[in-house]
């Protein structure tokens, strides 16, 4: 190696280094004005000021949890951002990767030509609405058959231009997808549909709320259930005192626009002793509540007066009762059907309420549901006594069954030691009248 | 070796009765030739017996016939049940436990809710599989139309709840006693005591249930730390505080013997 390129090596290193962003952890020693660093331990002893994390990049459970106190959530899993803190963060276009950057080429390419598809499409969509029914082949309803497919080809299409792009994966990872776009609503229903979907699937199955409350039911919404700050798993038992207050829901819709959802709660365990069955109650029911992709948030408490029909009751099981099952269920209305509260109010009444009926009568369609159990525990009666509910001081106990076969007189070594004679025997005296 | 010696009076029968073909009356002729065949005594002739060789005896022949288990329906259709009356006892599963029944662990088929026994196909859930199910009233049928709300029976009473006074905790009010300053001054009892009750009990003593023995610590309030598998700290301690002990018995003892 030559003298010049051994000395000037040291400024090139300094040089490359100045196109690293300062994020990255991995810093090479460069030329520097400034004092050593054990120089500068020495000075800042004397202040320690506080550690700031970043969200992108922070991996310490202490640092993680600094940053929730503030109200900022870290990005991505863990491990991800161990491995952001020692890469160089170069952006994609600059990644000095052969291979990679052909890759990248040819997925441009072929985005491109979707887009192009698109453009097409879009075109023949305009053609097709500007001619005239009567010229094509089957009329109107052919016309609006075709119009209907060309368009789900085009949402299609929409996917597939962007499916590919590893930073639209990122930015979806990150949760910064915007719901407005269908690309992170597909990938946002892939996601749900691979886990949560499947849960609430068998919760539905498992505590037998489809044959129950409704015949048949395919959830397309994903409905998660908070009291408080406190997240509810579909189907857990959840105490009493916590879900006095109406629930908080987040409902996410995967397909685009807005529309309007009936909320219902329904309790499908309700002790009737009279039928020796089980009845129904409407705990609430709220209408017209607008939902779309981009607003999942639910929070029962804070619906419009106007749109609660019948207000929050608070879950309650009496003492003895088996579990009782209550299912949130969102009910979409059809595309510009209002529901009428003051119909409903006369209509809907709490005890007996019955939701195959309601979901026929009022024309909608179950979308989602959050589901969750309880029990009689410490605080029920209480809660009972401030929502002004009686019946706190009821138990259940089981029916006694009588046996088939009369009882047997009691015979030999038995009755013989029945009688009084034996009764300090103490065990043995259990036969005495 | 021997087959050509054994052949030879049937090719001399053959021969005799290839010759008297030609003279005329067959049937003499015939019984001429099977005098012929009449294998001669005098030739050595090879028999073979097959002697027997299967074992009769021993663990070799399984018992043909034991005695019977005494399988099959102990409750025919429509037949009235409750909890844990056993409909149908089996080898192997036969039968399912439809609605409010219940499979035990040999596959004793039996019911969990009082009621009418249904045997029943349901070909929606299964069409090879049969199932037994209780309903609650004789005229009702299995299986349930699809997708129907289930059947279901509270089985339970209302009852009022007794109302239970809330008395102050007894130990505590015995502990605590004015002292003649009218301080609060603990009173010192032996743990656990005072709520025991001694009743007779098998072989003419006086004692407590097994139960309330098992629950005397908890009586008492002596609460011992969970053990945490892997918690080295806690291993040492009780580790060095062993030794220690032992090292300070062993002192003594030697002290003692000396």
């Amino acid at each position: 190696m030559p003298t010049c390129q051994k000395s000037a090596r040291p400024l090139v290193g300094c040089l490359r280094n100045a196109q690293i962003s300062p994020q990255s952890a991995r810093r090479i020693r460069t030329f520097s004005s400034t004092s050593r660093w054990n120089n500068e331990v020495a000075a800042e002893t004397t202040t320690s000021p506080a550690p700031v994390f970043d969200p992108a990049t922070v991996t310490s459970k202490k640092g993680e949890k600094a940053l929730m106190r503030s109200g900022v959530l870290p990005i991505g899993s863990r491990r991800r951002r161990a491995a952001l803190q020692t890469s160089d963060n170069i952006p994609f276009e600059l990644l000095p990767y052969q291979c990679f950057q052909e890759a990248r080429k040819v997925l441009q390419k072929d985005r491109e030509e979707k887009l192009e598809a698109i453009k097409r499409e879009r075109l023949r969509i305009n053609n097709l609405m500007a001619q005239d029914p009567s010229a094509i082949k089957g009329g109107e309803t052919q016309k609006q058959v075709r119009l209907t497919s060309m368009r789900k080809y085009l949402e299609h299409l929409k996917i597939l231009a962007d499916i590919n792009d590893p930073l639209i994966k990122k930015r979806f990872e990150d949760g910064l997808g915007d719901m407005n776009k269908p690309i992170y609503r597909y990938l946002a229903d892939k996601k749900w549909r691979k886990y949560d979907r499947l849960v609430i699937e068998q919760r539905i199955n498992q505590l037998g709320v489809v044959p129950d409350v409704l015949p048949y039911f395919d959830p397309t919404a994903d409905v998660r259930l908070a009291f408080r700050t406190r997240n509810v798993q579909p189907g857990e038992f959840v105490d009493s005192r916590l879900s006095e207050i109406p629930a908080r829901l987040r409902v996410q819709v995967f397909d685009k626009g807005e529309r309007l959802v009936t909320v219902v709660m329904i309790d499908s365990d309700v002790p009737d002793v009279e039928k020796d069955g089980f009845s129904t109650r409407c705990h609430y029911l709220a209408t017209n509540i607008p939902l779309s992709p981009t607003g999942d948030s639910l929070p029962l408490a804070n619906v419009n007066s106007d749109q609660v029909v019948l207000p929050w009751l608070p879950p309650f099981a009496q003492k003895g009762s088996p579990y009782h099952r209550y299912s949130i269920f969102i009910l979409e209305q059809k595309p510009g059907h209002v529901l009428d509260k003051v119909e409903l109010a006369k209509k809907v009444e709490r005890d007996g309420y019955n939701m195959r009926s309601f979901v026929d009568k009022f024309d909608v369609k179950p979308i989602g549901v959050a589901i969750f159990r309880s029990l009689w525990d410490e605080g029920t009666a209480a809660v009972m006594q401030r929502a002004g509910i009686e019946g706190a001081d009821i138990v259940f106990k089981r029916k006694r069954i009588e046996a088939l076969k009369p009882k047997k007189k009691a015979r030999g070594w038995e009755a013989k030691r029945s009688s009084g004679k034996y009764a300090s025997l103490g065990k043995y005296v259990s036969y005495r009248k | 070796m021997l087959l050509p010696r054994s052949q030879q009076p049937i090719r001399a029968a053959l021969t005799s009765i290839g010759r008297s073909a030609s003279v005329g009356s067959s049937q003499v002729c015939l019984n001429e030739a099977f005098g012929q065949l009449s294998i001669i005594a005098s030739t050595p002739v090879l028999t073979f017996v097959r002697h027997a060789s299967h074992a009769q005896q021993g663990a070799v022949n399984k018992a043909k016939d034991g005695p019977g288990k005494r399988l099959g329906a102990k409750k025919s259709g429509d037949q009235y049940v409750i909890p844990g009356n056993i409909i149908f006892r089996q080898r192997g599963t036969h039968w399912f436990p439809g609605d409010n029944c219940a499979m035990g662990r040999d596959h004793t088929i039996y019911a969990t809710e009082s009621g009418y026994v249904k045997y029943y196909k349901d070909p929606e859930k299964n069409p090879k599989k049969q199932y037994i199910g209780v309903v609650f009233e004789r005229h009702q049928t299995l299986p349930l139309p699809r997708n129907s709300a289930r059947r279901r029976r509270l089985g339970m009473i209302a009852t009022k709840i007794e109302a239970t006074p809330i008395e102050a905790p007894a130990s505590m009010a015995e502990e605590l006693d004015t002292d003649t300053e009218g301080v609060l001054v603990k009173k010192r009892s032996k743990r656990g005591e005072g709520e025991r009750t001694w009743e007779l009990k098998e072989g003419y003593m006086y004692r407590e249930s097994n139960w309330e023995i098992g629950r005397a610590a908890e009586k008492a309030n002596i609460r011992v730390r969970k053990f945490k598998p892997g918690d080295r700290w806690v291993a040492w301690k009780k580790k060095a505080a062993t030794a220690a002990r032992a090292a300070e018995k062993r002192r003594l003892g030697r002290k003692g013997k000396k």
